[in-house]
This record gives C-alpha cells, sequence and structure tokens, in this order.
C-alpha cells in the first residue's frame, strides 16, 4: 500500500505494419465496442486504403470521440477522397461534427486549397460561411485574395460578415476598394458596417506607417 | 533596418495582436500589459529581421511550423519549476479528485498518476510528498507515479533528486526536513532515497503515439505548462495521446493559464472548490443528429 | 448590475455585441467556444449568455445543453445567435435549453430589447 514503483515494461500494443492488419482494423471501424474503433481509427490516419470505411462509419457514428479520431484519420490522410469526404460533412446537421470537420480542414492547406474556390461559390450560404472560417487558420498565399473575392460578390450578409471578421485581422491595403463596396451593399447592416470600420481603420493605420 | 529605433506597436496593431494571440493560447492581456508586451513584440521584431509589426505579424500568423508562436508565447509566459507549484491542483487531487477516483477501484487495482513533463523532477516529487502527507487514505491504496519529459539530460538529474534552495522554498519547514538531507551547508538539498525510488520516469515525447502507448488506465495527469508552447497540431496529438492513456473518468490538470477550450473538446470541465479540472467523460459524449 | 456573458468564436462580433450591451447599461464578459465558457460561468455569475452556434472545441448547442446539466453552475437565461435561419435549427437551441433564438447578424435595438426581455427591464 501507498506509493509504488510501478512495474516498468508494459506491453506494446500492436501497430498496423503488416498488410492484414490494416484490414483488420478497417474491420475493427465497425466494432461494437467504441474503444476499439478509436484506437483502429487512430491506427489507420495515413492509410488510404481505409478512406471509403472511415467515411461510411463517420456517418454512423454516435460516439464523438470516435468520430473524432475519425476525422483526424482523414485529416492525417489528406488524399483527394479524404477532403472530399471532409467536405461532405460540412453539410452535417450535427453542430459538433461540422465544427470539428473545420478544425481539420483548417490544417490541411495544400488539400483543402484546390476546392476552396468551388467551395466558396457554394449554393449553401452555410457551406460558403464554412469554408469561410476553415480560411481562419489556412497557412495559403490565396487567403486574404478569397476573402476579398468573397466580400466583393456574395449576396449573403453572414457570409460577409464572416470574411470581414477576419479581414479585420489579416486585411491589407488590396482589401480597401472590395471594403468600400461591401459597406455600400450593405448600409442598413450595422454589424457590417462595424466590422468594415475596423478591417479599413486597421489596414489605413498601418498604411500611414509605412509610409 | 537601424538597431536605434525600436519597431513602433500602435494601439490597433495591440488589439489585433491581443485578439490573435487569444485566441491562440486563451491569455488576455489588458490595457496594463501594454509596455509588458510592446517590449516583447519590439523584441521579436527585431530579433526576426522583420520590418516593422505588419510584416511580423503576417509572418507569425502564416509560419508553417508556428515557431515563433512558440517563441513569442515562451518569452510572454513566466515558467520555473518548484515544489508544490500551483499547490491547488495538489489540494484538488487529495480532497476531491481522488476520493471520487478510488469509488471506482477494484479491490487491489492501484492508482496511476502521471506527471508530464516531469523536468527536474519539482512536480512527481511533491505529489508523492503531498499524498504521503495530506492523504488520508494512502495507506489503503498502491499508488504507481510514472514521471516523464522529452530531455534525458533533464530526466537523469531528475532521479539524482538534487535541490537548490529556491527549488524547495515553498515547502513547509518541517517537510523540508523530513524529506531532504541538506548538502554543502544548505546549498542544496538531497531528496532522501525511499522517495526517490517510488517514481517511474521515462523519457516520452507526448506527440509520438509509440511513446505513449505503454501508458494506460492513467486515473490522473498532470500536465500543467507544457500545451501552452505547443502549436495548434501538436496539442491536439498530445490530447489525443491523453485521452486514450486514461481510464474513463479520469482526470487531466492543466497550468494556471492554460484551457482545455484552446485543445480538446473530449474532455467535460470540473470544478472544484481548488480548481477547474478536466475529466474523461465516464461514457462517451454523443453525436446529436 | 446585471452580468452578460457573450460566448462567440469571431473576435469582432463580441467587441461588437459589448458595445452594444455595455452602453445599454449591462457588464459583459467573454469567451471564443462553449468550453471557455463553462470556465468562466463556473467561476462567475452570469445574468444572461449569448451564444453563437458554430465554435470550435464545443458548439453552443453542446454548451447550453451542458450548462442546463450543470447544478454548480448559476442558471440563467440563454439566448442563441446564430447564422442559420432554419426551423430545424431553432427547435435544436429550444431542446437544447435556449430561450430564445435568433437570426445574425443581430441590430442593436434587438439585442437590447430582447437582453431586457430576457433578464427583466432594471439592471
Amino acid at each position: 500500500m501507498g506509493l509504488i514503483k510501478a512495474a516498468t515494461q508494459n506491453p506494446q500494443t500492436p501497430v498496423a505494419n503488416e498488410p492484414e492488419d490494416v484490414w483488420m482494423l478497417i474491420h475493427s471501424l465497425s466494432d461494437t465496442d467504441s474503444e476499439l474503433r478509436r484506437m483502429a481509427a487512430r491506427d489507420l490516419g495515413g492509410v488510404e486504403q481505409a478512406v471509403p470505411a472511415l467515411a461510411e462509419q463517420l456517418g454512423q457514428e454516435r460516439q464523438r470521440d470516435v468520430a473524432e479520431a475519425m476525422l483526424a484519420a482523414l485529416g492525417k490522410t489528406g488524399s483527394e477522397e479524404a477532403v472530399a469526404a471532409l467536405i461532405e460533412l460540412l453539410r452535417s446537421n450535427d453542430a459538433w461534427l461540422r465544427n470539428e470537420t473545420i478544425e481539420v480542414l483548417k490544417g490541411m492547406p495544400q488539400a483543402i486549397g484546390t476546392h476552396m474556390a468551388r467551395l466558396l461559390k457554394d449554393p449553401d450560404p452555410d457551406v460558403r460561411i464554412f469554408a469561410v472560417n476553415v480560411l481562419e487558420s489556412l497557412r495559403h498565399p490565396q487567403v486574404v485574395p478569397w476573402l476579398v473575392q468573397v466580400i466583393e460578390q456574395d449576396a449573403h450578409v453572414n457570409v460577409c460578415a464572416t470574411a470581414l471578421d477576419l479581414l479585420a485581422e489579416t486585411g491589407d491595403e488590396s482589401c480597401l476598394s472590395a471594403l468600400d463596396s461591401v459597406q455600400q451593399r450593405f448600409s442598413d447592416e450595422p454589424y457590417l458596417q462595424f466590422v468594415a470600420k475596423i478591417a479599413r481603420d486597421r489596414i489605413l493605420e498601418s498604411k500611414g506607417r509605412k509610409s | 533596418m537601424s538597431t536605434l529605433s525600436k519597431a513602433v506597436i500602435t494601439d490597433d496593431d495591440f488589439q489585433k495582436f491581443r485578439e490573435y494571440f487569444y485566441r491562440k493560447t486563451g491569455i488576455h492581456f489588458d490595457d496594463t500589459k501594454r509596455y509588458f508586451v510592446d517590449k516583447r513584440l519590439q523584441e521579436r521584431i527585431e530579433q526576426t529581421d522583420s520590418a516593422d509589426f505588419r510584416d511580423y505579424f503576417v509572418m507569425l500568423r502564416f509560419q508553417a511550423q508556428g515557431d515563433e508562436l512558440q517563441k513569442l508565447i515562451n518569452i510572454m509566459t513566466v515558467n520555473e519549476t518548484y515544489f508544490f507549484r500551483e499547490e491547488y491542483h495538489f489540494a484538488c487531487m487529495v480532497r476531491a479528485m481522488l476520493p471520487e477516483l478510488v469509488k471506482r477501484k477494484a479491490p487491489g487495482e492501484p492508482i496511476r498518476i502521471w506527471s508530464v513533463p516531469c523536468s527536474s523532477g519539482e512536480e512527481p516529487y511533491s505529489i508523492a510528498i503531498y499524498l504521503q502527507e495530506y492523504w488520508p487514505d494512502i495507506a489503503r491504496y498502491d499508488v504507481e507515479i510514472f514521471a516523464s519529459d522529452i530531455d534525458t539530460t533533464i530526466l537523469d538529474q531528475a532521479r539524482r533528486g538534487q535541490f537548490s534552495r529556491r527549488s524547495v522554498q515553498n515547502l513547509p519547514p518541517p517537510l523540508l526536513e523530513k524529506y531532504f538531507t541538506p548538502a554543502q551547508g544548505g546549498q542544496h538539498f538531497d531528496l532522501k532515497d525511499d522517495l526517490r525510488g517510488c517514481i517511474d520516469f521515462a523519457r516520452v515525447n507526448v506527440t509520438e503515439a509509440a511513446d505513449t502507448r505503454r501508458f494506460r488506465k492513467v486515473d490522473l495527469i498532470f500536465c500543467r505548462n507544457l500545451l501552452i508552447y505547443f502549436d495548434d497540431h501538436s496539442r491536439r496529438l498530445a490530447a489525443e495521446a491523453f485521452y486514450d492513456a486514461m481510464s474513463p473518468g479520469g482526470f487531466i490538470c492543466l497550468g494556471h493559464s492554460e484551457s482545455m477550450s484552446r485543445i480538446s473538446g473530449l474532455f467535460k470541465v470540473r470544478k472544484f472548490t481548488d480548481a477547474i479540472v478536466y475529466q474523461k467523460p465516464l461514457t462517451g459524449e454523443k453525436v446529436q443528429s | 448590475m446585471k452580468r452578460v456573458l457573450i460566448v462567440d468564436d469571431a473576435a469582432t462580433v463580441r467587441m461588437y455585441h459589448k458595445g452594444v450591451l455595455n452602453a445599454a447599461g449591462y457588464e459583459t464578459d467573454e469567451a471564443i467556444n462553449g468550453l471557455e465558457a463553462l470556465e468562466k460561468a463556473s467561476g462567475q455569475a452570469f445574468d444572461l449568455y449569448v451564444v453563437d452556434v458554430n465554435m470550435p472545441k464545443m458548439d453552443g448547442y453542446s454548451f447550453i445543453r451542458t450548462l442546463r446539466q450543470s447544478p454548480h453552475i448559476r442558471q440563467a437565461p440563454a439566448m442563441m445567435v446564430s447564422t442559420e435561419a432554419g426551423e430545424q435549427d431553432e427547435v435544436q437551441a429550444y431542446k437544447a435549453g435556449a430561450n430564445l433564438y435568433v437570426v445574425k447578424p443581430v441590430k442593436p435595438e434587438q439585442l437590447v430589447q430582447c437582453a431586457e426581455l430576457l433578464m427583466g427591464a432594471e439592471h
């Protein structure tokens, strides 16, 4: 009793090295034991053959910790198929799942970059909003140009508002005329005027210091 | 760039930086911290050869590995280790967390505690001392304390158990006398052997699944003032490793300016009198639709 | 003085709501997502929660649901503020335990009226 020194070497759990292991793990994705499903998902990150099974299981997974591991696995794989599966999840009815997906996509600049232009023109304004959310931490050179494009062209006030919030942090001189036009388009929306002004003031102030 | 002139940080710059830093770390700098923040930003602007705040901020946001953010966090936060640092967690351990944990233990099942990073050992040894001194039930249960760090040199130091006066200054004198032997006329304090012997030290990188696999059925994790220095990706990996290592219902304590709100949504918030800690749910949270 | 907790991941939305509510005589605090909101609410009493839906780590519905199941947190009205205008979203909000559901962007008068409605007129 009391403080005891642990018996050191704990047995290692098997890692997916052999090809057969991969199929065993994929099979475990639909096991009734949630811990097994989660551990299988953890081990299948980066395994391209697992993507269809992960996507399918995500459609019916009820445990958040398992779903999170599956999303992370898709994120780690980063293949076209994985990105496509993640993009579909942006349309989920579950707020937690949508937002978790956004977090995963934020960490995949190359993979999501090729889809971004299209997502920003999706017919569903919510999907467009989520696409703008992904831009928040996306390390991609097109982030500011995409945001400018949104505030110039998007008809939906909340899509523009989301883009403006991000431009308040990332905006530069290239945004100024787009800021003018979005303020004119939504002249009766106080929040939009508020955030556009913040973005403009910050840009002008740093521009002033440069000259 | 002239070394005579420091970069100007305008009010808007400060505001923009403050929002970004708060989003990333949860640390909010109020206006009274302006001088403190400006000074450190100016330091980093100069050290990174950035032309001005604007250039520096763009670099900070877009850098691939997030190294600069980590450097910045390092200089914006104070980090030292000493015995009984952030003692409220230890008080919470004996008053609230352990009483809950033992209810779920089968007879003979040990309680597992993990201190990470253990650095030079102050934290795991503090846990051991606190349990011996302040947990009335210590004699009734087996307790295993694991301590890990990524740095093997500091682990060797931890195993030696020799501490400076500064490191032990927070300990009540009777405990100092009971558990340490002074050396070199009170310049150092050597931890007595029986306490040194009960900690299992190991080299572990928490972002490497291969390293963390050996930790299972852990009941209580102390991970204080580590994750704040990680980038988003590493934090996620570490949080996953901890989640997998813990038994359902297990607890994890973060540092005083850290929060799971910047790290992971898998843990429940538990508020106790002494501290707010996080818990792995007993049964999984459900996806709603 | 009545205190409002503003829960939204967008910094400028928090600033905007804060400005409106402070001008109307309410004290405010902020959280970036539901998890931080739970931490703050565990430590201080609030009279109203203004809660966004889509936030990382813990969304608005999860926050309100957890709030309503937390006996140690003072129960106060919660108004959800969302970009989504669907009926199912509103139903989900009420099922989670929200008292009001409002679609963004919110005009200042509307926010103040809702706050007064939910908290009562005195400050």
